[in-house]
Order: C-alpha cells, then structure tokens, then sequence
C-alpha cells in the first residue's frame, strides 16, 4: 500500500515535482519521435479505448476515407511548428516554383525582424539554421534526409524556434488588426513575448493564421474531437485558400495528414 | 555543444560595444570561464535604488539559449524589493516560464533594471524567510508562481 502523504509546510516540494515533470517529458521522448515514419490511421485509433467511440468512428468511418495516412509529432508544446515545418517543407521539395518563392520570403525575413528590433546576435543563428535547411531541399536531399533532420532535436528546435520568430513578427508588424483577437489586457508585445516566443508554448488559431499568411503557405486543419457525431470540421488558414498541407488537430495536438 | 560558446561570444561583444545605461560586465569574471559571468548593475536615477550597485551572476548550461540561464544577485548589496528574495534569487518569469532563445544577457539585464525602477516600496518578499530557508541553491529548480507584474 502506498505510504499515507502528510503536507509538511515547512518543506519544500519543488524538486520532486520538477523531477516528475522531467521525468514525464523523458517518457515521451522516449515513446514518440519528433517527426514519425508515415503510419496508418489503425495505429491512430489503437490510442483510443474502446469505449471512446467517437474518436474510433471519426477516424475508422471519416478520415481513413479521406486521407491515405498521418506522421505524428511528439508532444511537446512545439507540435503545430515542428508539423507544419515539416509538411511545408517536404511539400516545398515536390514543387520548385514555390520553393524559389518561399527561399525570398525565408531570406527577407531576417531584415523584417531586424527592423522590428529583435537583436541581430540572437536571431542570426537561427535564421542560418533554417535557411541551411531550406538550401538541402533546394539542392534535391532525399526525405530521408530532412526526417533525419527534423528528427535531430538541435536542428528541429533551431527551426521551431525561427517560425516562432516569424509568428511574432507578424503580429507585432500587424497588431493593429491582431490586438482585438487578444484576451485580458495584455500588449501584442506581451503576448508574442509569453505565448509565441518561449519553447513549448502550444499555439492557437492566432498563431495559425500568422505564419500561414507571412509565409503564403496555406493549411487545412481537420479537427478531431468530440463535436458532432462521424465527420470531422476542417478550417482553412488563411480563409477560402487552396490549402497545400493539411494538419490533423487533437485537442492540445497537431499531427500531418496526406491524403 | 560549440553553439552556445559561439552565441556567447556574440553577446558579450555586443554587451561591450553597446551596454544599456547602468549595466556592465565584468570582463575579467568572463576571460577565467565563458559559462559564467559577473555583471554590473547600477540603481536607476529617479528609482528607489538611486545610487545603489549590485551585482549578478549568470550562469550558462550547455543548452544555452534553449535552457535560461540562471540568474542571481550576488555580493553584499542585495537590493530590497518585492521579488528579489535575501539569497540573491529573483522572481523573474523570463527566468523561468517565459523564456524565450530570442532573449539575451542584455534584454534579461534590462527587465531586472525595469522591475527595480517601477518598485514603489523597499520590502522583501512576504514568503522570504520560509523561501530562503527550504529553497535549492539554484533558483531554477523553484517552481515559481508569478503573481503580478506590477511592481
């Protein structure tokens, strides 16, 4: 039996609560790569009891019908980034029209945040990192290599970190418009300082539609979750766009679908 | 891994050429040990701390900028504030939760500045005695509850 826990308020808890935590975020890793192999959508409905007959329905009867199969992110509050780097990036290597488009974009948005005064010395690295990354696609690397990269925790984080850089920008350079999506009385600042810029921060639909539109890649997201009865709702990021990656949402999560 | 040196390197340059007004590091703590450095810090004019020095320490894991770093007030001037405990440690939310690897030496230096200017009334923290009596030596392992940023 379990030894009967007695609160000391003279002790202090915090190691062994960060110990669990760490120990939480080390099961994960161990479980779940940051970027999987493509798998079946049987393998998505093993994570469901049986008594969770929604999700099983949705996916079994909706989404294998639509889709051909999901790569699933680690979980880890970076999970939208990581996916949507990814699938955006895997795509970019299939089209090289876009891909000579998106290397401007990518390259100009270094001086973007610059003049939006974030340091030069603490975004350079990353900026590097991710057009290093985007060079390898340009110069035809295989998918092999860019799962290999994505799934190399340093260079994976140094491209998360960059789009959430890109998302900041864009809402700080358009806060004018953005700042009524904002709750409580928090500055975009404040919010792009707290929400968008530390690691693991999970990101919502403002996060979303900031780096579909400065990066011109537009995304489907379908959602699964407990609304409605057999059919997932999908949304597109920017409005009535063509989307050219679609993501799978479960609450607090994001994998890529392909269809 | 080389990267947090070189990233080091940039911001102690950049920290030298451009320091912010009443902030300034110790060239000689960074020459024994690029992972760890003092820093100077002078009370603002118009503040509380008018004419006050303190001092910090920042320390650096190899996961730097990932990982924060960890900072603390050292030395016998420990400033009187509602969120800088007696041993140093400081409540802080860029320091822990709100971190961010686009954030640097300097941006840290400069909200410890800010949160000291906008302080109306010298007092430690009401949980002081307890806190620095049970806590960790590195302020890092605390789980901090940030309660308002106010003062």
């Amino acid at each position: 039996m379990a030894e009967e826990f007695v609160f000391d308020p003279n002790k202090n808890y915090d190691d062994a609560t960060m110990a669990q935590l760490q120990k939480m975020e080390k099961e994960i890793a161990e479980n779940q790569k940051l970027i999987s192999d493509r798998v079946s959508f049987d393998s998505l409905s093993e994570e469901y009891a049986k008594e969770d007959e929604i999700y099983r329905t949705k996916i079994q009867q909706d989404l294998k019908n639509r889709y051909k199969c999901v790569r699933k992110t680690r979980g880890d509050g970076n999970c939208f980034f990581r996916a949507f780097g990814f699938a955006c990036l895997e795509n970019l290597s299939n089209d090289k029209s876009q891909l000579q488009r998106f290397l401007e974009v990518a390259k100009q948005s270094k001086s973007e945040l610059v003049s939006l005064g974030f340091p030069e010395f603490t975004i350079e690295d990353f900026h590097e990192t991710f057009m290093d990354v985007l060079t390898k696609v340009e110069n035809d690397c295989t998918l092999e290599e860019l799962l290999e990269t994505f799934n190399d925790q340093g260079l994976s984080d140094y491209i998360v970190v960059y789009l959430r850089l890109i998302v900041s920008g864009y809402l700080q350079k358009e806060s004018d418009f953005y700042s009524s999506f904002l709750e409580g009385d928090r500055t975009m600042k404040e919010f792009c300082n707290q929400e968008v810029e530390p690691m693991g921060k999970e990101s919502d639909h403002i996060h979303i539609i900031a780096l579909t539109s400065s990066l011109g890649v537009p995304v489907r997201v379908e959602y699964l979750d407990r609304a409605g009865t057999s059919t997932c709702n999908h949304h597109d990021f920017p409005e009535d766009s063509t989307p050219v990656i679609t993501l799978l949402y479960r609450p607090g999560h994001y994998d890529i679908l392909y269809s | 891994m080389a990267s947090m040196e070189k990233r080091l390197h940039k911001e102690l340059q950049a920290l030298t050429k451009e320091p912010p007004r009443g902030v300034h590091v110790d060239q000689e703590s960074i020459s024994r040990n690029i992972t760890e450095w003092l820093v100077h810090l002078d009370g603002a004019e118009g503040s509380l701390y008018n004419g006050e020095k303190f001092q910090l320490v920042f320390k650096f894991s190899q996961s730097y900028p990932f990982d924060s770093p960890q900072v603390m007030f050292v030395g016998n001037n420990i400033p009187v504030h509602p969120h800088v405990y007696s041993n140093g440690h400081i409540c802080l939310s860029i320091l822990t939760d709100d971190w961010s690897p686009a954030l640097s030496v300097t941006s840290v230096c400069l909200s410890i500045v800010s949160m000291l200017s906008s302080c109306t009334e010298k007092k430690r923290p009401p949980d002081n005695a307890i806190y620095v009596k049970t806590c960790s030596k590195n302020p890092k392992k605390t789980r901090w509850y940030y309660h308002d940023d106010d003062v």
